[in-house]
């Protein structure tokens, strides 16, 4: 099959070998590339019962099947694993440079197994592949390794690299992996599992030729793609304060179908940060801990975030590879941070964790908790939520100032947040205790705190409130990887245009009342299930999700693997292996033991108790209704979650054995 | 002897996607040219003119065929 380099390369790092493995083309057929290779490599090779730490877990780094073949927005690579955070399937994907590097040295795929006995990097080149010590980086951050790598190769192509900084190494729960002198595969705790093998970097320098069976097509469809992009120009008069007037239309009691393409223009001007003003209005922000609302942080507040005085500092913006939109940006931080110059524009994620969630208001604390987060490896999302978690505790007296070493943790102390998010990137003090996220620190903290430890099965939720969004909801509580805010949500499916080309995808083009949305229906459901489909086969290719919100009509997601890979198969056929992926990943977590009832959002975030003010005042969601009916629209068992024999016989997934039990080889790669 | 071809790149048509530098075996493409759009993108261009072979694989790589193969 062309658009795939048909080989996985197999490093284990105890023994220090390497084994190129081919895969078969009906592997690529039945799980496409990225994710989808991924879960079916992991399904079969990391044991039931594997410590997500030890040498069983097999950390995977894969390229979307679409990297490289001419099509845009394709430029995404997927790290999974087992999860320490969640203990059960783990990933995380990022934008960058790094997703055609892996295919440009022949493989589709690297899997590191086994544990190093001492600090390596993995080095792919000219030369093969090899690993090389790593103690004079050890202990160092992610981003100071990455440009001391890069000085190694001062001359000729510029490696793609891969990195941990020491959050990662003191295996943090909560960190992750970053390419690009901080962009982040952050969730799932992916770092801690690299950290764990004492693998402290990647580096590709390859140059092999990415196939494509009909360049001429993708391309026309990239054309006409970035033609329509192009045209998404905000007017210069329309500024970031006008922003929640957007959020006001979002929020709407009646949902009004939208064409997506216009987020184009708003990701160009701001990037993800246009939600700080957006969905503060609209409810979209969690704020307080999920416990507050505008009434506890209104205007005088959240305009302080306005994107346009984060824009203000932008000296460049930063496009992943194959991405015409570019929502990043480089940010001159001098005078902010010490020894600092420039710093990646923060996500929207990182600005709503470290500033509505905790009640802080101060954008240049913004920037450092995104900076220390970069650095050190931690996932802002998580670690934000994590803070957040300890200033409740400490507000209702379940720590005190002995506890924190003297921070008077209350909401909104901005010096205290930066203080705080320090200890936990440096294991220290109440900072070791918070490190793994808010699960553990409650478990560890004990008092009952755990009402306070906002999470979904161990995972931190995205900064999307889904009190605004059951569908939201259903993914942060059924996904296979719990917590995730980009899985699918009402907000992205009704202008994904998915059933223009999928009929069994219910339509959403008519207003309708935004209380439907809050009815455990067949019809929300199957939204779901056709969201969480879509999304496999994104991460699969190595999609972005930006790309999808402007609408599939757009970004011809489908028509691009057709014509990349050679193969007619059309978009149900594509949303069929979405279903197989999604089910594989389920699959994944029962044979690890992972009971799918026990990943179910905090009850917070159910409105359970509805909160009492400001615009998500009294809503509430039927979470256990919503799931179940999730899971029975998947064929999963709608008790259980445990996808069903007859689903798994129409998907020619894995057979089981027991309650899942041993599986064959789900991926066709030989054993070693 | 013919001179050896170069990318040329059609500015109004590039989208700043980063598709041709990493195509580029030599690395002599890199995003930095600015002040041509309002965005402050940064666009490619050729920074070490004297490593290119004038393969053309950047221009091949290119998703919206903005990049030509000309004689410098």
């Amino acid at each position: 099959m062309k658009a795939c380099m048909g080989k996985v390369l197999r490093v284990d790092l105890g023994a220090r070998s390497f084994e190129e493995v081919p895969v078969p083309d009906e592997s690529y057929r039945k799980y496409l590339g990225g994710l989808g290779l991924a879960a079916a490599i992991l399904y079969d090779e990391i044991p039931a019962g594997a410590d997500p730490l030890g040498p069983d877990n097999v950390l995977c780094f894969s390229s979307g099947l679409l990297t490289g073949t001419g099509s845009v927005m394709t430029g995404r690579w997927m790290v999974s694993c087992k999860s320490p955070l969640t203990g059960g399937w783990g990933d995380a994907n990022c934008g960058g440079t790094f997703s055609p590097a892996i295919k440009q040295c022949g493989w589709d795929a690297i899997l590191f197994r086994g544990v190093a006995s001492g600090p390596v990097i993995f080095v792919a080149d000219a030369k093969g592949p090899r690993l090389e010590d790593a103690s004079d980086l050890w202990g160092r951050d992610a981003i100071e390794t990455e440009e001391a790598l890069l000085a190694r190769w001062p001359e000729g192509k510029k490696p793609a690299i891969a990195t941990i900084g020491q959050a990662a190494e003191r295996l943090s729960l909560i960190s992750g992996i970053s390419n690009d002198l901080g962009r982040y595969a952050a969730r799932s705790g992916v770092g801690a599992v690299m950290g764990s093998k004492r693998l402290k970097a990647v580096v590709l320098r390859g140059n092999r030729p990415i196939s494509c069976a009909d360049p001429a097509t993708v391309k026309a469809i990239s054309r006409a793609y970035s033609d329509k992009v192009r045209k998404q120009n905000l007017p210069r008069l329309f500024k970031g304060r006008f922003l929640p007037l957007l959020g006001k239309a979002l929020g709407m009691k009646q949902v009004i179908p939208m064409d997506g393409i216009m987020s184009a223009g708003i990701l160009r001007r701001w990037g993800t940060i246009y939600n700080n003003l957006a969905g503060a209005v609209n409810g979209d922000s969690p704020m307080k801990n999920w416990g507050g609302s505008v009434a506890d942080f209104g205007p005088r507040h959240y305009q302080r975030l306005d994107p346009d005085r984060f824009i203000s500092r932008e000296t460049r913006k930063y496009h992943c590879y194959s991405c015409v939109i570019g929502c990043g940006g480089v940010l001159d931080v001098s005078g902010v941070i010490p020894g600092v110059k420039h710093s990646h524009k923060p996500e929207y994620e990182t600005a709503c964790a470290f500033g509505a969630l905790c009640l802080n208001d101060d954008l240049e604390t913004v920037l450092r908790c995104n900076e220390i987060c970069n650095r050190s490896g931690l996932d802002t999302i998580s670690a934000g939520t994590t803070v957040a978690f300890a200033i409740e505790c400490f507000e209702n007296g379940l720590l005190t100032k002995e506890d924190s070493g003297g921070l008077e943790l209350h909401w909104g102390n901005a010096k205290a947040i930066v203080a705080l998010l320090e200890l936990m990137a440096r294991r220290e003090g109440l900072g070791d205790i918070l490190a793994d996220g808010t699960r553990v620190a409650a478990r560890r903290i004990g008092k009952g705190s755990e009402r306070y430890a906002i999470h979904a099965g161990g995972q931190e939720p995205g900064m999307h409130d889904s009190r605004m969004d059951p569908m939201m909801g259903v993914a942060f509580s059924a996904d296979p990887t719990p917590g995730r805010h980009t899985i699918s949500a009402s907000v992205y499916y009704n202008v994904s245009h998915v059933w223009d080309d999928v009929p069994w995808a219910p339509a959403s083009t008519r207003i309708y009342p935004k209380s439907e949305e809050y009815e455990a229906t067949d019809r929300e459901a199957d939204k779901s299930v056709a969201g969480a489909c879509l999304k496999q086969v994104i991460d699969a290719a190595g999609g972005c999700l930006f790309a999808l919100t402007t609408g599939v009509q757009h970004w011809r997601i489908f028509d691009y693997l057709d014509a990349a890979t050679g193969e007619k198969r059309g978009a149900e056929a594509y949303m069929e292996t979405g279903r197989r992926i999604q089910t594989l990943r389920q699959l994944f977590n029962v044979k690890q033991g992972l009971d799918p009832r026990t990943t179910i959002m905090h009850k917070r975030m159910a409105g359970v108790p509805p909160l009492k003010d400001g615009p998500l005042a009294g809503a509430t969601v039927p979470i256990g209704d919503m799931v179940s009916n999730y899971w029975r629209r998947f064929g999963w068992d709608p008790v259980t979650g445990i996808p069903l024999p007859a689903t798994l016989e129409a998907l020619s997934l894995p057979g089981t054995d027991g309650a899942i039990g041993a599986t064959k080889t789900a991926a066709g790669t030989e054993a070693s | 002897m013919p001179e050896k071809k170069k990318p040329v790149v059609d500015y109004v048509r590039c989208m700043a996607c980063g598709a041709c530098v990493p195509a580029c075996p030599a690395g002599c493409i890199a995003l930095t040219r600015q002040g041509l759009d309002r965005y402050r993108n940064a666009f490619p261009e050729l920074g070490t003119p004297g490593s290119c072979t004038g393969c053309g694989l950047c221009a091949r790589a290119c998703p919206v065929e903005c990049i030509a193969m000309a004689e410098a």
